[in-house]
């Protein structure tokens, strides 16, 4: 089977993608059978690391609140190989807040930076 | 019409592409409209992205000696997020994105230990370690 996402040949019955983690259940018609408890992964989703908005954070905007990102980042894959794929979901959404939460301070911070300057020029213009 | 992503696509692409304009007429060094490293304004010390700005805006002007000296860590790492961020670009924009090795939970991890033992390193103040600081290569 092919990947949707990356055209990575896997085999027919893998679960996931080997290349880039998407789940590959699209061509099953019925839903898969949840034979030992395990919560299968719904069909045609993919779970995201935000690895690379991780990086961002912390290297391109100094942020220590990317590291978290990161490490969260690291659980998605680590879960996802286990099969873990709840654990993965809930680990792809604090990767996701980390990423945003470092956004937003980082945008705050700039905004603060240009309001407490812009305040300053003004104040020397006049 | 277009989706909601793919607008949201077209938006990000619009502020980035504002964003390297701003980077590449002012200098981030003498420029005020750039925030300092809230890290390196409370604490005094280099943190692993300081500098980066300053390197992107050295590379902006074709200058990649000065751009490896403000920020290694940046130069290095900078082809592999610009390669997965044109690919969410073309998630955004097709639907598909390129194809994306799947690292390892414990290749993250390292990568997240260099990027803090690099934050540290840069502070020491010996040879070669202190070569890492912020424009050292320069002989600032």
């Amino acid at each position: 089977m092919f990947c949707p996402q990356c055209g990575t040949n896997n085999a027919d019955i893998a679960a996931v993608c080997v290349q880039c983690g998407r789940v590959l259940q699209a061509g099953t018609p019925a839903p898969p059978l949840n034979v030992t408890g395990v919560v299968m992964p719904p069909a045609g989703t993919t779970v995201p690391n935000y690895l690379v908005f991780a990086i961002l954070t912390t290297v391109f905007c100094c942020l220590p609140t990317g590291i978290p990102a990161i490490i969260f980042a690291a659980q998605v894959n680590g879960k996802l190989l286990a099969g873990d794929y709840a654990g993965a979901q809930a680990a792809s959404n604090n990767a996701k807040i980390w990423c945003w939460v470092s956004f937003g301070v980082g945008l705050f911070g700039t905004l603060f930076w240009i309001l407490i300057f812009g305040a300053g020029m003004l104040r020397h213009l006049r | 019409m277009q989706s909601t992503i793919t607008k949201r696509t077209l938006a990000a692409l619009f502020i980035a592409a504002v964003g390297l304009v701003l980077l590449r007429a002012f200098d981030p060094a003498r420029s005020w409209i750039f925030p300092p490293c809230p890290v390196h304004y409370l604490t005094g010390c280099y943190c692993p992205g300081c500098g980066s700005l300053r390197a992107i805006h050295a590379l902006l002007h074709g200058d990649v000696h000065r751009a490896w000296a403000m920020n290694p860590l940046t130069i290095v790492l900078l082809p592999f997020v610009a390669y997965g961020l044109f690919s969410e670009i073309l998630v955004g924009l097709r639907g598909r994105g390129l194809p994306q090795p799947r690292l390892s939970s414990s290749a993250i991890y390292a990568l997240g230990c260099m990027i803090v033992l690099f934050g540290v390193i840069r502070n020491l103040a010996l040879v070669p370690f202190s070569l890492l600081a912020l424009g050292a290569m320069l002989g600032f």
